[in-house]
């Protein structure tokens, strides 16, 4: 590897996101750092309106306007491409299009949304290959079914033809999680990836989240709501509130001994702890 | 029907709501019979909470609607008890003399930005189901709909205003004042509290737990979250394709599940405490249980 393990994969420093609206200036993200050491998941966690996911968009420069991305930097660190700062990259640069599904992916929280219905499902992974890799369409076709298969899709030779309306929704999180990992991306932002699911399918998904990151050795984002998950997948947690981070840490020590009067809040919301208090 | 005192404010027995679809795709039969609710039964004790929970296609939402008429059973009966201690079924009566009925049994809905007219103001959208029922109008109307705002804690100038210019939770609100209106004996919650943040969704529960005790409501919960579940129902059921599998008391299902279905479905639920795991084995322990 071409950078001393010490450097984090992803490191963002004073990250300033503002929607510029006739009523005035809205800093969703007012002055977030944080930085994801590599093979690592970090959670961003927060409520409606926190800002966790105008960060995760940040990272991929997928901010529309009114908003725009006003300052600080999102330093990635990557043993393919070397050291980019995405804030810095031009609209159309071809770095910021390798960036986008190659080095760093994403998987979005309404699986139904996040398909094209109009086109099937191997069709759709094939596509994000013969963008990011140099294969003949025989190659990527080849590779497209090997990744349904690591994603727990039986018959993933048959599934290559068919659409998303003809699966579940558990079926169909599983060809996004495809989608995002089948170009070994350095960086997995997940936005939400189960809120969407019922709770049996959400530990399938979840459990399939963890062993794919080992498999593939890639840093995990994952925005939720749900401390529960933060608990269960996250390495380290950040906890947002009106776009700042008010508290970071390792999730155990953030769980169990929160330092902040809003994260205290938070977790003394949750339904299973109002019950233990009760 | 004879009724004692203890009789239970609602009475489920047997009901089921098939539906026939069509099949598609060559050598498949014509039409397949869906039991959406097959064979579920269970009385609900006035003042009580019960909670309805499972996955999606569970049942559970229809068994709700059913019992509301907002679809006709396929079968079995809803023997509701009215203030004035005579029995109906809800299952059978007509339209006609169903409305009376109405007013006594309410629905909160999920969804706090599709359930309310945007082209309603607050006000006609709570004062609403009485001028339906020709309950109130004019000055009453105005002076209950000003209270039960009041109530749910809104303010009663809120009512000339219109839902957009409220949050998620305040909406809840809007659609619980809704319900609150008629004084029903009984309110059937659909998932209420889903599509709020942690933080808001325990103000309304809180609300709904004062205005039980105040009022003697009784309320059926559908809910897939079993966390919200724990802390708000005195007992629950649990339903998986169509059918209860289990119903005991709150701190016997979560303590001691007698069902293999409520385990592993306990065991999916990933806890806030880092010590303790949830289970990513689930597919596989489904799979055990649908084998037999």
């Amino acid at each position: 590897m071409e950078h001393p393990a010490e450097l984090p994969l992803l490191e963002v420093q004073d990250l300033r996101t503002s929607f510029i609206t006739p009523d005035g200036v809205v800093p969703a993200v007012d002055g977030v750092t944080f930085s994801i050491a590599r093979g690592r998941t970090l959670a961003l966690v927060g409520e409606s309106g926190s800002g966790k996911s105008v960060t995760a968009y940040s990272m991929l420069r997928l901010i529309q306007p009114p908003g725009r991305i006003v300052g600080g930097k999102i330093l990635l660190r990557s043993a393919r491409a070397g050291e980019i700062d995405i804030a810095k990259l031009g609209e159309r640069s071809g770095t910021l299009y390798k960036v986008r599904g190659g080095l760093i992916s994403m998987i979005f929280q309404e699986p139904m949304t996040a398909l094209s219905p109009v086109h099937s499902v191997g069709h759709q992974i094939a596509e994000a290959i013969l963008l990011h890799q140099r294969t003949s369409k025989a190659e990527a076709r080849r590779l497209t079914i090997e990744m349904l298969a690591k994603v727990g899709i039986a018959q993933a030779e048959e599934r290559f033809d068919q659409y998303p309306h003809e699966l579940s929704g558990g079926m169909r999180q599983r060809v996004v999680i495809a989608m995002a990992l089948v170009c070994r991306p350095e960086l997995l932002i997940a936005d939400e990836p189960t809120t969407a699911l019922d709770v049996t399918i959400q530990a399938q998904i979840l459990g399939l989240i963890k062993t794919l990151q080992r498999e593939l050795g890639c840093s995990v984002l994952l925005i939720t709501h749900d401390f529960g998950v933060v608990a269960q997948v996250a390495d380290d947690v950040a906890v947002m509130y009106r776009g700042r981070i008010v508290e970071h840490g390792p999730v155990r020590a953030v769980l169990k001994n929160p330092q902040h009067a809003y994260t205290r809040a938070l977790l003394d919301a949750l339904p299973s702890r109002r019950a233990r208090v009760a | 029907m004879t009724e004692s005192p203890a009789a239970p404010l609602l009475a489920v027995r047997g009901l089921s709501k098939h539906f026939t679809v069509k099949n598609r795709g060559p050598g498949a039969a014509a039409t397949r019979l869906i039991r959406a609710v097959d064979d579920v039964s269970f009385d609900l004790a006035p003042g009580e909470t019960l909670g309805l929970v499972g996955e999606s296609g569970s049942g559970k939402t229809t068994t709700a609607r059913c019992i509301l008429r907002a679809l006709d059973p396929t079968g079995g009966s809803v023997l509701f008890q009215l203030p004035d201690g005579r029995t109906v079924d809800l299952a059978k009566l007509s339209d006609r003399a169903l409305k009376p009925v109405r007013p006594h049994v309410q629905m909160v809905f999920q969804d706090p930005f599709s359930s309310l007219n945007p082209r309603m103001t607050v006000g006609a959208i709570v004062g609403e189901p009485l001028v339906i029922h020709g309950l109130a109008r004019g000055a009453d109307l105005e002076a209950r709909v000003a209270e039960v705002l009041r109530r749910v804690g809104l303010k009663p100038e809120h009512r000339v205003r219109y839902p957009h210019a409220f949050s998620g939770g305040q909406r809840q609100r809007i659609g619980i004042a809704r319900a609150l209106i008629m004084r029903p004996s009984l309110i059937v919650c659909d998932e209420a509290t889903s599509a709020l943040d942690v933080s808001v969704q325990a103000q309304v529960l809180d609300l709904l737990k004062e205005l039980q005790a105040e009022y003697r409501l009784t309320y059926l919960f559908v809910a897939h979250n079993l966390d919200v579940v724990r802390n708000f129902c005195g007992r629950v059921a649990v339903m998986r394709r169509g059918r209860i599998v289990e119903l005991a008391p709150t701190a016997q299902i979560f303590a001691a599940p007698q069902h293999p279905y409520t385990r592993i479905l306990l065991s999916a639920v990933p806890s806030p405490d880092p010590d303790v795991p949830m289970n990513f084995q689930v597919a596989e322990e489904l799979a055990k249980l649908d084998a037999g």
